[in-house]
């Protein structure tokens, strides 16, 4: 209670430990930011990157000790309805923090070979990780749209960080471009439902449109319109045809540990707002919204796979994969139960580790002119644990058996097929024997002996420095993609678990 | 005539397809910015429209997140272009195609 | 519990082990250090031939008499989706483990992969714990898993090691199986989905297959799809093209291994898969299946004549001869089916010698163009004296297996599918037409002068045929252990298909069916229930 101008003002009482993941990353951000501005030269080069590790470290810890927290006293509100805590804001939390540190890991050694400005490379990682997290557990729209605002905007300038090359300043522009494109349509999607129930509060709406069940409501055609401008605000997050065009630009321009914080925190960030607002808070309305997903999802998953097949370029290609990738998390949410959410989840986690790993490997690999697949010949030769961990993740994104990927793929199909659409089934998996070309070509050249008989030439390359922290990332996303494609229980329990649940 | 909010929505809703038919369809990185404000000061249009029409005060708060995130926004942007331009003086968005494929 | 530990009744669980010792060797064998690879083919080939003792120990332990699963060993694996590790072997797949067991350490100590040996061993192993496990698994999923695993070593084996069109024929090879299996994958999903209403949701073969809970048109469906899959795989006619490829590009271990071994994952899997899952549908779609498998036979003879490539022509006719085994199998005979196991068997040893053969003669003379060939006996009549037994068991020559084979597919089908058995009896007729008359072109007449100095076979490469040359007599002289142990199997097979099914086996699996009883009437059509 504090008396504030002779009135009294009741601030909402706040949970702070149950905001310990975010408070750690802005403190941390503002802590990097703070202490490199001031001592400027005399700051040692390693304190942001071991800010940043321990910043994400100490996010997943909180996050462990959150994830048995709510297993013990239930799922709750906190911040007065802005923000839920529940297993699955955990689990994107648990998520986030993974890609934080993986980048970060990863970053170390790029960072310094491309003569790139630390502390704020590791401020702007921190304040995106941040937004990725609130846009997870935001129950109220505006709030996941600061969330998503804080993600993009500092994604814009990582994107734009390697300002030497002009693919990075293109990329970023397109990016920012279409991002703030899209934002307007989020925002616009917003003010619909906010106008056709009249609250920003994903339980209000929730509420509202249970009250009314089959009764009509207000402005019906409004609200659908509202559905259909965030749809379209987070398909573009998401990377989703007809809405992917920045994606490839910019994941082949940005600095690829960027790239894999794109592809998996990113994603996952947009995954998990689009999977509260139409699971959670329209999941009355179902019937509306996932035969357009499913269409959706196969359009994305063809959309993708061609392109990827007909690309050159490693980066270019991978992110034409990671459209397709989306299109198979699609299938999971159009379902629209909580076993098609739990798939989706499982598929956000471990295609993230797999994507990481492949931008790590991806940016041990850094040549002017791009990463044309010939740069990756004989690599598995070279260096042989690295060519085994990239035949690992890119054999995961295959679908192939005993990698995480292949479950990931049985259970988005399993929870499309238990709703009985067949189509969306069968066109996935067709679809995906097609894409196993992709992630084959790849393969083939890495696995390319140097000299062999072969019907192309091509001199093979010289081996890729592996700097000790980036072999370690690696190895830790191949070791996860290998434990959970042997005994994935244990992460379809924490993705069954992690089913959200909406309080108002 | 009386003006009634649903005048204002029609408003809020023009602006917004100006801008995006304007980001759409012109070249200069800076006009392209200057639509995407347009666009997000349509949606506030609605917003306060909305509160008005529903005699809630959110509405209006919201409209102050908006401005802070496109004050942020057009920071970054307005970076991000005046660091293109320096390198290429006379650039547009088609010139943006170093990225193809 | 120890994944190890059994709850069947023998006392440790072979079966497992089965698996894991090759998939240990794998591991091992990857970590031998950098410049010693000298020491990956010596030790690989240990894992390997434990394994195969193994596997031959199991045969001796294998209660003959004994229709039902042996050995079994099941370990929950994925409790929520009821997924589990649940192995077993009966009489139908006793015989394709062993010839599993052993035909992986020969290929591995006789033959030369002509490249880095260290990955050579490692991947041959994984695919040797795979095909252990496709074989194996009693669980939809456990299986789906392995025969889709088995891709990635194949894949690297052919791409790592194989000739100069082998991009070309590894990416071929891949995706048309992964096409199969995709459509197998949803109807798995969709099988278990359909019946988890009716108990439970399991993946488990046995409890799948005694529910009998899909509907009589959604079992067709999902035994369409399985069917496309294990036709890609066998292959059967139109969906072999990637064969052909894969056999000519893939090194000559390679070769063997996917003719021996990887092929009969195909048929396996319609005995195992497609008539015990789906005993109404597989009665209904048995004529389809029948005709592509004639089909297949006719033409892969027609095509094989006109090969120039001595491998290609080996290749062609390894679909000719995976006809007949979907010919014995869809039968639906105790004595077609038999003979498809056997089949199996046979088309292994006899194709898998065949390709080694054309190996040796490769690295003798660098071209398989039979044109570039001519009078090798003369050069090398050891090689022609092998080559002559393992042609004439591939021809189906009465004493050698590929006849008892070849006749108790036949006689097994006169009795339901008489008109397919004729057109079959030709298919005998060409093979022999086209193998000896590459035989000939090969081996006979007068050596030209860069003929004339082949070597003949080392010791080493007489070692190595030594074994296939052996069970080639054998199984023609005395196949009746080999039949008494598959037996058992097949009958409860064929009683399973009958009770949940319209289809009645004819009386007497003879070749003349007693013309006077209603009931041969009503099994000569019985396909068309």
């Amino acid at each position: 209670m504090i008396p504030v101008l002779g009135q009294v003002f009741t601030a909402p009482s706040i949970d702070w430990w149950a905001l310990a993941p975010q408070l750690i990353l802005l403190g941390a951000a503002l802590l990097i930011l703070v202490v490199s501005a001031l001592l400027a030269e005399r700051c040692p080069a390693w304190f942001s990157g071991v800010v940043a590790l321990v910043a994400g470290a100490g996010v997943f810890v909180s996050g462990f000790y959150l994830w048995y927290d709510i297993r013990d006293s239930g799922p709750r509100s906190i911040v007065s309805g802005a923000l839920s805590l529940d297993g699955f804001a955990v689990l994107f939390t648990l998520l986030v923090a993974v890609a934080v540190v993986m980048t970060v890991l990863v970053a170390d050694a790029y960072l310094e070979r491309e003569h790139m400005d630390s502390p704020e490379f590791h401020a702007l990682l921190l304040l995106a990780a941040t937004g990725a997290i609130v846009m997870a557990s935001a129950s109220d729209l505006i709030v996941l749209f600061l969330g998503l605002e804080s993600l993009s905007i500092g994604l814009y300038v990582m994107a734009a960080m390697q300002f030497r090359r002009e693919e990075a300043q293109e990329a970023a522009m397109k990016y920012f471009i279409l991002g703030a494109f899209s934002s307007a349509f989020f925002l616009y999607g917003i003010a619909m439902v906010y106008g056709s129930t009249g609250s920003t509060g994903l339980a209000h709406a929730r509420d509202y449109l249970n009250r009314l069940d089959t009764a009509i409501v207000d402005q019906p055609w409004m609200l659908m319109l509202g559905f259909a401008l965030l749809l379209v605000g987070l398909a573009f997050k998401v990377a989703a045809v007809p809405f992917h065009f920045w994606a490839p630009d910019v994941y082949q321009g940005s600095p690829a540990p960027v790239s894999g914080f794109m592809a998996s925190a990113a994603k996952a960030a947009g995954f998990a707002a689009m999977l509260r607002i139409f699971f959670v808070a329209f999941g009355q309305s179902r019937t509306d919204w996932s035969p357009v997903l499913g269409v959706l999802a196969v359009v994305t998953l063809v959309v993708g796979v061609v392109m990827a097949i007909i690309q050159t370029d490693l980066k270019r290609m991978i992110a034409f994969s990671s459209i397709a990738h989306a299109g198979y998390i699609l299938v999971g949410v159009q379902a629209g139960t909580s076993e098609g959410t739990a798939a989706a989840l499982f598929y956000l986690f471990s295609y993230s580790l797999m994507v990481l790993g492949t931008f790590a490997v991806i940016s041990l690999v850094q040549w002017q002119d791009g990463q044309p697949l010939d740069r990756f010949e004989g690599l598995a030769d070279r260096r042989p644990l690295i060519g085994f961990a990239l035949t690992v993740f890119l054999l995961g994104q295959a679908g192939v058996p005993l990698t995480s990927g292949f479950i990931a793929k049985f259970l988005v199909i399993k929870a499309a097929v238990d709703e009985r659409t067949w189509w969306l089934a069968i066109a996935a998996m067709v679809i995906s024997a097609a894409g196993a070309y992709i992630y084959l070509r790849v393969i083939f050249a890495i696995w390319r002996r140097p000299g062999a008989v072969d019907e192309e030439g091509g001199e093979p390359v010289a081996a890729p420095v592996v700097p000790p922290a980036s072999g370690f990332a690696i190895l830790g996303a191949m070791a996860f993609t290998l434990v959970v494609g042997f005994v994935p229980q244990f992460l379809i329990e924490f993705a069954r678990d992690a089913v959200p649940v909406l309080l108002g | 005539m009386d003006v009634t909010t649903g005048w204002y929505l029609v408003l809020g809703a023009l602006l917004f397809i100006i801008g995006g038919v304007g980001l759409l369809i012109r070249r200069n990185p800076l006009v392209m910015l200057m639509c995407v404000e347009l666009m997000l000061n349509g949606v506030n249009l609605t917003f306060v429209a909305f509160s008005r029409r529903l005699g809630d005060i959110a509405g209006q708060t919201v409209v102050f997140f908006v401005l802070v995130v496109a004050a942020a926004e057009v920071v970054v942007g307005l970076g991000l272009i005046v660091s293109i331009m320096r390198r290429r003086p006379d650039v547009t968005a088609d010139d943006l195609k170093l990225l193809k494929g | 519990m120890s994944i190890l530990a059994a709850t069947g009744d023998a006392g440790f669980a072979i079966l497992n082990w089965l698996i894991l010792v090759p998939a240990v060797g794998a591991v091992v064998v990857a970590f031998i250090p950098r410049g010693r690879e000298d020491l990956a083919r010596p030790v690989g080939t240990a894992f390997s031939a434990a394994a195969g003792a193994l596997s031959v120990y199991l045969l001796a332990v294998f209660d003959g008499s004994d229709p039902g699963f042996q050995f079994e060993s099941t370990r929950s694996w994925i409790a929520d989706l009821g997924i589990s590790w649940h192995v077993g072997v009966d009489g139908i797949s006793l015989f394709l483990v062993v010839l599993t067991g052993l035909i992986f350490p020969i290929v591995l100590a006789g033959l030369d992969p002509h490249g880095d040996p260290k990955p050579y061993t490692a991947w041959m192993l994984v695919l040797q714990a795979a095909s252990f496990g496709a074989f194996l698994a009693l669980d939809l999923f456990l299986f789906f898993v392995f025969f889709e695993v088995v891709l990635v070593p194949m894949y690297m084996l052919i791409a790592g090691w194989g000739y100069d069109r082998r991009r070309y024929a590894a990416n071929k090879f891949f995706i048309y199986t992964m096409a199969g299996s995709a459509l197998m994958l949803v109807a798995i999903i969709a099988v278990v989905s359909l019946s988890a209403s009716d108990g439970g949701i399991t993946f488990d073969l046995n409890t799948l297959a005694e529910r009998q809970s899909l509907a009589t048109n959604t079992a067709r469906w999902a035994f369409a799809a399985f069917a496309v899959a294990f036709a890609i795989k066998i292959p059967l006619v139109p969906v072999h093209t990637w064969l052909p490829d894969a056999h000519t590009q893939a090194p000559t271990g390679g070769s063997v291994i996917l003719a021996a071994v990887m092929l009969k994952l195909g048929t396996y899997g319609l005995v195992r898969f497609g008539l015990y899952l789906f005993p109404e549908a597989s009665v209904y779609f048995a004529p389809v299946l029948v005709t592509l498998a004639v089909i297949g036979i006719i033409y892969g003879a027609l095509v094989a004549t006109m090969q120039t490539d001595l491998k290609r022509l080996v290749a062609y006719s390894s679909v000719a001869h995976m006809g007949f085994v979907v010919l014995g199998i869809f039968a639906f005979t105790v004595t077609g089916l038999e003979g498809g196991i056997l089949q199996m068997v046979n088309h292994g040893v006899s194709t898998g010698a065949l390709f080694i053969l054309v190996g040796f003669i490769y690295e003798r003379r660098h071209t398989r163009r039979i044109s570039e060939l001519k009078g090798l006996q003369k050069a090398a009549p050891v090689m022609a004296g092998f080559f002559t037994v393992v042609m004439l068991s591939s021809v189906g020559l009465p004493g050698l297996n590929g006849f008892v084979g070849e006749f108790l597919i036949l006689i097994g089908s006169f009795a339901t599918r008489r008109w397919w058995t004729v057109v079959a009896a030709a298919g005998v007729i060409l093979a022999a037409l086209y193998l000896l008359w590459a035989y000939q072109r090969v081996f006979h007449g007068a050596p030209d002068e860069v003929n004339a100095e082949t070597r003949d076979l080392l010791t080493r490469e007489k070692l190595v045929l030594a074994p296939f040359v052996a069970a080639i007599v054998f199984i023609g002289v005395y196949p009746a252990p080999l039949l008494d142990r598959v037996e058992p199997a097949v009958d409860s097979l064929i009683t399973h298909i009958e009770d949940n099914s319209n289809y009645r086996r004819p009386d007497q699996p003879v070749v003349v069916p007693a013309p006077t009883q209603s009931e041969d009437t009503g099994a000569e059509t019985g396909g068309e229930g």
